[in-house]
């Protein structure tokens, strides 16, 4: 087999660059290994869009058309993820979506193996709301990913039974967060759910954690802020000891005890040091680059319709453990890690379940019956 | 939007000649939890689907057994001409919306549900007129009523006409159905309320 090339597309600046440096540090990783073990065969292709769209569209154009990549690790908002895609389809490519998202999509171009909402989203609030209560306050980023979350957190409050007390949107760089946290502060939400993105979550944990100073009533342990993207990467920036307590969800966390999860440290010890805490980004690129790296060697071939065919077969070996590609739906199962932030900005895990899989659209949680006679074959 | 649209158990017919783009529409839908059948011959109008695709390329009259607004379910088009009779055919055969070949996975959902959306509203409208023509249709009648409580019960039209407007509440029944049973002799003028 001659050497095939994976583009890597992950912007290390803008404003959710903690995350795209993390994605592209695991990408690198796995492809440190790769080499290790298979020489030169698999050769990466880095381009860093600086979170500009128009960036990720010149990017993902050049890895197709001048580099000769027929697949692309990356991409982390969904934004950028549905402007690669018709690019990706136009050149019969392969892309690899490895981050949280919203749901609603499964194409035949693109591998995700990041959570949608029936892996983050509900088994986050079957678990918070026996717990806290069914009456939380809801904060998005103002795009796609904040509002649809924010829809179905709605949904699966109405259908408990609940209220939303309330629901607001910020920009990923607007950090003026004060009137959100003292309208919280004057409604007295159950919890908050933070799909905030970059500096405006910082900022809201940080004004958060000194309203919780002030009045008890909006500690960590009676009224959580509870995310399903927040990882270890971004509490550098958020700062020590500020998030303690709060939770988010992910389908890894660096303190997970697994043996898989302890070979991938001590290994990643060697390269970073025992101080470096990995999150769900790292490892979740980290995971892909080493899933279509191996699969394109098992292939012999880059094509992505054969790599796709051997994927959806046996469960593959991952960090987060075993995990299946469902060939319908092109989506992983993941398993569901709740984890509470550390004085020392780790996660402990308080609530995990097996993988679960993917439910893109939702299909399976409401089987309301067809208008007429429903068949059942 | 309340409520997530959820198509799990649904049946579609697409209307379409079997080839690989039928394939992957298929595909998606069966995802989406549709049952999924095509065929390329007419429906049968006693057997029908709970939502239609068809290609509207190179659709023929027969193959939806309607036409125009009564379309009695939701009908999507899958289009790839520009000809301005494709588009007509198309709206004849009652189509809520359109999905554009090439078919991307992307646009599929979005026009199912927009479709199932259109598709009511018209219904709704549909149904409301048909009950505000056959009142309009039996105006006469509730006339003729209010006529006959005035002259039995030498009162004013205003008057007469709550007396019968009262009547039909405290039965639940259209004002129309009371006023038919007065004229007709059926049963006795209500008394002054």
């Amino acid at each position: 087999m001659d050497a095939v090339k994976i583009g890597i597309l992950y912007s290390t600046t803008g404003p959710y660059g903690a995350m795209g440096r993390e994605s592209r540090d695991g990408a690198e990783f796995a492809i440190g290994e790769l080499r290790a073990a298979h020489g030169n065969l698999v050769q990466p292709v880095f381009i860093d869009p600086h979170g500009a769209i128009p960036e990720y569209l010149e990017g993902a154009r050049s890895m197709l058309r001048d580099s000769d990549c027929r697949h692309i690790v990356g991409t982390i908002t969904s934004l950028a993820r549905k402007e690669v895609i018709p690019l990706v389809e136009k050149h019969d490519g392969l892309l690899w979506y490895m981050c949280p998202y919203e749901g609603f999509e499964a194409n035949e171009n693109v591998i995700y193996t990041g959570a949608c909402p029936n892996q983050h989203l509900i088994p986050l609030f079957e678990y918070l709301l026996p717990r806290y209560g069914k009456r939380p306050y809801l904060l998005g980023a103002n795009y796609v990913w904040g509002w649809e979350m924010n829809r179905l957190s709605r949904e699966l409050i109405n259908e408990s039974g609940g209220e939303i007390l309330g629901e607001r949107y910020l920009p990923f760089e607007e950090t003026a967060v004060e009137r959100i946290v003292n309208d919280i502060e004057q409604r007295r939400p159950s919890f908050v759910l933070s799909n905030l993105i970059g500096p405006a979550s910082y900022a809201f944990l940080k004004a958060f954690k000194l309203l919780g100073d002030r009045d008890p009533a909006f500690k960590p342990e009676n009224c959580p802020v509870v995310s399903c993207d927040l990882t270890e990467c971004e509490l550098g920036e958020v700062g020590r000891g500020v998030a303690t307590g709060q939770l988010s969800v992910a389908s890894y966390f660096d303190s997970l005890n697994t043996p898989e999860n302890l070979a991938f440290k001590a290994r990643l010890a060697k390269r970073f040091g025992t101080e470096r805490r990995i999150s769900n980004f790292f490892a979740s690129a980290y995971s892909a680059v080493k899933m279509c790296g191996e699969a394109i060697l098992a292939s012999g071939t880059d094509d992505p319709q054969i790599v796709l065919r051997r994927l959806s077969g046996a469960p593959l070996s991952t960090v987060h453990g075993d995990i299946r590609i469902d060939g319908e739906t092109n989506h992983a199962a993941l398993p569901f890690h709740l984890g509470r932030i550390t004085t020392d900005n780790g996660f402990d895990i308080i609530a995990s379940r097996p993988a679960i899989a993917a439910d893109p659209y939702l299909t399976g949680r409401r089987k309301r019956p067809a208008p007429k006679l429903r068949i059942v074959s | 939007m309340r409520e997530t649209p959820n198509f799990t158990g649904w049946r579609v017919t697409v209307l379409h000649r079997p080839e690989a783009a039928t394939e992957r529409l298929s595909r998606q839908l069966k995802l989406l939890g549709f049952h999924v059948t095509i065929q390329w011959t007419p429906l049968d109008v006693d057997e029908l689907p709970d939502m239609i695709l068809v290609d509207a390329d190179q659709g023929w009259d027969n193959l939806l057994p309607w036409s125009g607004a009564s379309a009695p379910r939701p009908v999507v088009a899958l289009l790839g001409s520009e000809a301005p009779g494709r588009i007509a055919w198309l709206m004849e055969h009652g189509s809520c919306t359109i999905i554009s070949k090439p078919i991307t996975a992307s646009a599929i959902y979005p026009a199912l549900v927009m479709a199932v959306s259109i598709h009511t509203e018209r219904e709704t409208v549909r149904n409301r007129l048909l009950h505000l023509e056959e009142r309009i249709r039996l105006r006469p009648l509730v006339h003729a009523a209010v006529q006959k409580i005035m002259a039995a019960r030498q009162t004013d039209e205003e008057h007469a006409y709550s007396i019968l407007r009262n009547c039909a509440m405290q039965r639940r029944l259209p004002m129309e159905q009371v006023a038919a049973s007065i004229i007709g002799g059926a049963e006795p003028l209500p008394e002054a309320g």
